[in-house]
């Protein structure tokens, strides 16, 4: 494990590098607290921290605070190193932020069985980031394709067409049906049919850029938003996507699908004043008049110039033939 | 512990209506613990080689520099100076002297600059004791 040594005695410094050195750690060390505060704020910098408390240019105590002030930082374990011995200090120490404090002359054995503890802490700090992770991940994408699910995609979209219409830029929203999926279903089971969406989720993936959004709107309907999309380009990317499910069969363990999407297509340039509600109310009328012509197709929404209320707040796929 | 055993530096700092009592330095201590400086660095002798290596250098800059700090009464430099003193000669093993140093760190903390001298002089004397200490150790292991 990495650990930062901020001491501006040369003495102190090596006596420390050696017992952590034998103990396994990696060690940095530096002379003064401004010199610490860099380290331990880079972005890897190191969790653990021995400081001394009277340094030049920042204190101990200073570089603790410092430290804590950043809140969007891993947790950083800092303990003060003093010669100062008085509880009223002690408290000072603490109370500036630092986990742990040592009394000069500090023992080897006692040094590592502190940071010991240290390390403990951290370990417990990174298992409940990974716990909070896993349920944030939970809570934004679907189990079945791992895609974002519709509550996530849908705030994603919120904010895109915040951003989109502060700064200008053209914005495509693709919803997606995959043609006859119930078939699938009923002839095949519902295993397949989970196969196949996953395979539907890879390639539409697959087939957008790191900064687009892909997720999951509901049974076999998929959400699509390309960000930074110029009108122009907007159906040939379409087109694109579209394609990257029919061009091949999926494979199942049923043996090889054919199966084809159909596609609604809004450009940003034609939203207006509209709800997130109500564009996807748009979109959805264009992939029912895709669905409408022959399926394996997409359809440009158009909207309305005038603004009307659509008359649910969102779109009802169940009134679209599969 | 009793009288005769102590050296108790003879000044009482006033700050205000307390008295702080300064260190007291134990003439039971040796000059230099070489035995508890060994145990702190897991019986590394070539490191303590290192560590009277690094003090060495260090020491008779710093010390300069203090005693110009005190002579010229800068209490400022004279406590961040008696600071550093007092934890190279803690680490070290040499409680004596960094028993003086504190004092002296206490000394120009209060503002008592009348007293910097001698407490310096103390200082320069548990010095004194210790250095041939660690120069016979340094000659012994050169061998």
């Amino acid at each position: 494990m990495r650990i930062l040594i901020a001491d501006d005695e040369a003495l102190s410094r090596r006596m420390l590098e050696k017992a952590l050195e034998r103990a396994g750690y990696e060690v940095t060390s530096v002379e003064n607290g401004k010199q610490a505060l860099e380290h331990l704020c880079k972005p890897d910098g190191p969790r653990l921290a021995l400081l001394d408390w009277v340094m030049p240019e920042l204190d101990g105590p200073g570089v603790c605070r410092a430290v804590r002030t950043r809140s969007e930082q891993t947790y950083i374990y800092m303990v003060l190193l003093t010669s100062k011995g008085s509880k009223e200090e002690t408290v000072l120490g603490l109370e500036s932020g630092a986990d742990d404090y040592l009394t000069k002359p500090f023992n080897a054995e006692e040094l590592r069985a502190r940071l010991r503890v240290g390390e403990r802490i951290l370990l417990l700090e990174d298992r409940l980031v990974e716990a909070r992770e896993n349920m944030r991940f939970r809570a934004t994408h679907d189990p079945l394709t791992s895609l974002l699910n519709r509550g996530a995609i849908m705030d994603l979209l919120g904010r895109e067409l915040h951003r989109s219409q502060r700064e200008q830029k053209s914005t495509a929203i693709l919803l997606g049906d995959v043609d006859h999926f119930k078939r699938v279903n009923d002839t095949l089971g519902h295993v397949v049919g989970d196969e196949v969406l996953g395979e539907i989720a890879n390639r539409l993936l697959a087939s957008v850029r790191s900064y687009d959004f892909v997720g999951r709107y509901g049974g076999e309907e998929f959400l699509v938003v390309l960000n930074g999309c110029d009108p122009p380009y907007a159906p040939g990317r379409a087109e694109a996507i579209r394609k990257s499910v029919s061009n091949r069969p999926i494979q199942t363990v049923k043996g090889p699908l054919a199966l084809t999407m159909s596609f609604g297509v809004l450009l940003s340039a034609d939203w207006g004043p509209r709800s997130i509600e109500e564009l996807l109310h748009e979109v959805d009328t264009a992939l029912y008049q895709a669905k409408d012509a022959g399926r394996d197709c997409l359809r440009m929404a158009k909207p309305d110039a005038k603004t009307e209320a659509p008359q649910a707040a969102l779109p009802q796929p169940a009134r679209r033939a599969r | 512990m009793s009288e005769e055993i102590k050296q108790v530096t003879n000044k009482k700092i006033t700050l205000g209506n307390e008295i702080m009592t300064s260190r007291e330095i134990d003439l039971h201590e040796p000059a230099w613990n070489q035995a508890e400086l060994l145990e702190r660095v897991d019986n590394d002798r070539e490191l303590v080689r290192e560590l009277l290596t690094i003090f060495k250098e260090d020491f008779p800059q710093t010390i300069g520099s203090l005693e110009a700090a005190v002579s010229s009464g800068d209490l400022k430099n004279s406590g961040s100076l008696s600071h550093t003193l007092k934890g190279m000669l803690s680490n070290l093993g040499g409680a004596r002297a960094a028993a003086a140093a504190a004092r002296l760190e206490e000394l120009a903390g209060a503002g008592e600059i009348a007293a910097l001298r001698g407490a310096f002089d103390d200082l320069e004397r548990e010095a004194g004791r210790l250095l041939p200490e660690l120069d016979a150790y340094m000659a012994e292991v050169r061998r």
